[in-house]
């Protein structure tokens, strides 16, 4: 290969790092932190206790509550409760009430009764933050898409970057600054790539119709609802016939979709037109059911007689390709381990932008050593990275306290949560920028040691369900979010330490990998 | 699935040490003739038998995403681990070796 084309790609793997590097960070936090939103909404609201899981009973439960409370509505929405949701959702349009014309209420699984949470966004948040941004539609998901395929773009240029893909596979060498960094950076990059390329691909799938979007505008014009419709294989649903009649138990279609697929856990079921001749009640396949999304496992049934009218419509090749990479993406297959795996690999994936963003000023301020001040520039970068990366951190620990502190009747609750979140990130970039660089990271990251360690005796104090609790009872959602704030809190504490303490001068030629070292860093 | 991820463990380990730099590192003594080929025969041999038993255990869907997941975490521990830990992980890398194709051979 030419080394004009490498040094060119080197270039652009450089500067689109460092330009997106930052936000690519808080997406892949934020992501990572989303495999686990389940979890972490049950801890953002306790007052949802976890029942053993009876799908029948649930479903009973719902349509009860629903027709004394939702007779008038036009449509109903049941979640039933699964291994990672504790709580029986129902929902149902109603135009004078609830946000958007849409009332939601979470029921207690085993009584049926409504359960008043804490109003909180919990797992959603982090979520929604990951593609959206916090920012109004759709600008949000564009720029976390373009992100995408900004990080899409820097694992190809990375890897026509490295020279020795396959010579230093296996290579980390900790303890050589620089070098150690540079290792460390390859090493999570090449090692996860499966996973890295999955993702940002992936990304890209998912909002196919924002990226590329003449061939849907070709084919349906400004309809764009038709083509979800087609996507999706929703039907029309009935007009209204005006004539009362009650609705089939829902125990009983549940009963048939279990003949048709024995063992199906479901997601949700949908019922339109409640209560009248043209219900219509549609049933749909838990996502966790299979790796790929599927539209064809859903059912519709004729709500008055309990006839089953159709089945979801079979996927295409082409979609089953895209809605595989979606089910990948998103992960809601994975069980317990393999959702950890997730979880780890998205850290890894953090880490690696992480190490990438320490990396290019490491290498800039080494010019510099000798002199008083860095270039204003450099000073820049440094502030936004430890902003960027230990302020993101501080911002999750305020979530998660203001989550347990906030009075449970404060007015615009989840809002303030959210608030805390940027209102610590701001912080943080404001202590970033007044203090030296070393000092700043190590107070952060201290900071965030006590924040994370502390969080589950916060839990216990405040809700009563601390780890001595949740352990006993088996709630390992809550145990697990404990455990992992601690974890978390001791690698803050341990990367905290290393800050605090003077720096280390470097080995010039360590003994052993003296050939290694004298290596010059590739990527300039 | 754990006898796969420790098939996929041993495997890489073995490719690991069919290279002449981290052989003479790991085990301290030149690699005689042969021996790193037979490494990366075996190594190879191991990642495609666990790829296979994965892809009949669980389907070519899950089995083909575990596959690649547990291959990736047993490579990404043993690269970060080695500098630290070279001995625990030969020793595991050994364990893995013996412990993957019985639990494989009993345990379905």
């Amino acid at each position: 290969m030419k080394e004009g084309f490498r040094q060119a790609m080197a270039w652009l793997h450089t500067w689109t790092g460092l330009i997106f590097g930052w936000l690519l960070f808080a997406i892949f936090l934020s992501g990572t932190l989303s495999y686990f939103k389940e979890e972490i909404s049950h801890w953002a609201q306790p007052e949802l206790r976890s029942h053993a899981l009876d799908p029948l009973a649930s479903l009973g439960l719902a349509q009860g509550y629903l027709e004394a409370n939702a007779g008038h509505s036009a449509s109903w929405m049941i979640r039933l409760p699964s291994e990672r949701e504790a709580a029986l959702s129902v929902g149902w349009r109603d135009p004078e009430g609830g946000r958007r014309g849409f009332v939601r209420k979470s029921l207690d699984a085993q009584s049926g009764q409504p359960v008043e949470a804490r109003d909180s966004r919990g797992g959603d948040f982090f979520y929604r933050f990951h593609f959206e941004l916090q920012m109004p539609y759709p600008w949000g998901r564009w720029l976390s898409t373009f992100c995408a395929f900004i990080m899409l773009l820097g694992l190809v240029t990375g890897i026509i970057t490295h020279k020795k893909i396959f010579k230093e596979f296996f290579t980390f060498r900790p303890g050589k600054g620089q070098r150690s960094w540079l290792d460390g950076h390859n090493a999570i990059g090449v090692l996860v790539l499966p996973f890295h390329l999955m993702i940002s691909y992936s990304s890209l799938v998912l909002f196919m119709y924002m990226v590329m979007p003449a061939g849907i505008l070709a084919s349906y014009g400004g309809n764009t609802n038709g083509y979800f419709n087609d996507l999706f294989g929703r039907d029309e649903v009935p007009k209204v016939a005006n004539v009362a009649t009650p609705l089939v138990p829902l125990e009983r279609l549940y009963a048939k979709v279990q003949e048709q697929v024995p063992g199906a856990r479901i997601g949700f079921i949908q019922v339109q037109n409640p209560g009248d001749l043209n219900a219509r009640v549609t049933f749909t396949q838990s996502a966790a059911d299979h790796v790929a999304y599927k539209r064809s496992a859903s059912w519709t049934f004729d709500g008055a007689t309990g006839a089953l009218l159709n089945q979801g419509a079979p996927e295409s090749a082409a979609m089953m390709t895209s809605f595989s990479f979606a089910g990948l993406h998103m992960g809601n297959y994975a069980g317990p381990w393999l959702r950890w795996l997730y979880f780890v690999f998205g850290v890894a994936g953090t880490a690696v932008i992480g190490t990438g963003l320490v990396m290019w000023l490491g290498k800039r301020q080494l010019k510099h050593a000798k002199s008083e001040r860095i270039p204003g520039e450099l000073r820049l970068v440094e502030v936004l990275n430890i902003a960027s990366m230990s302020g993101l951190l501080l911002a999750v620990a305020a979530f998660f306290w203001a989550n347990r502190l906030l009075p449970v009747g404060l007015e615009g609750r989840a809002n303030w949560e959210i608030n805390s979140f940027f209102l610590l990130w701001a912080l943080s970039l404001l202590h970033a920028a007044l203090r030296p660089g070393r000092r700043a990271w190590g107070e952060q990251l201290g900071l965030g040691a006590l924040a994370f360690a502390l969080l589950p005796l916060l839990n216990a104090l405040t809700t009563g369900q601390g780890l001595d609790h949740s352990v006993a009872v088996g709630d390992w959602a809550m145990a697990g979010f404990d455990l992992t704030a601690l974890g978390t809190g001791a690698f803050l504490a341990w990367a905290a330490a290393k800050m605090l303490r003077p720096p280390k001068p470097v080995a010039k030629r360590a003994p052993r990998a003296s050939k290694a070292s004298v290596e010059a860093v590739e990527v300039k | 699935m754990l006898s796969i991820a420790l098939m996929g463990f041993a495997g890489f380990a073995a490719l690991c040490l069919a290279m002449e730099k981290h052989f003479s590192d790991l085990l301290g003594r030149k690699p005689g003739r042969g021996q790193l080929r037979s490494l990366r025969l075996a190594g190879w041999l191991l990642l495609l038998v666990s790829l296979v038993l994965s892809v009949h255990q669980r389907g070519w869907a899950h089995g083909l995403v575990e596959w690649v997941a547990v291959l990736m975490a047993g490579v990404t521990l043993w690269v970060f681990g080695l500098p630290y830990q070279p001995r625990l992980l030969l020793g595991l890398a050994a364990l893995s070796l013996v412990l993957g194709p019985l639990l494989a051979v009993f345990a379905g």
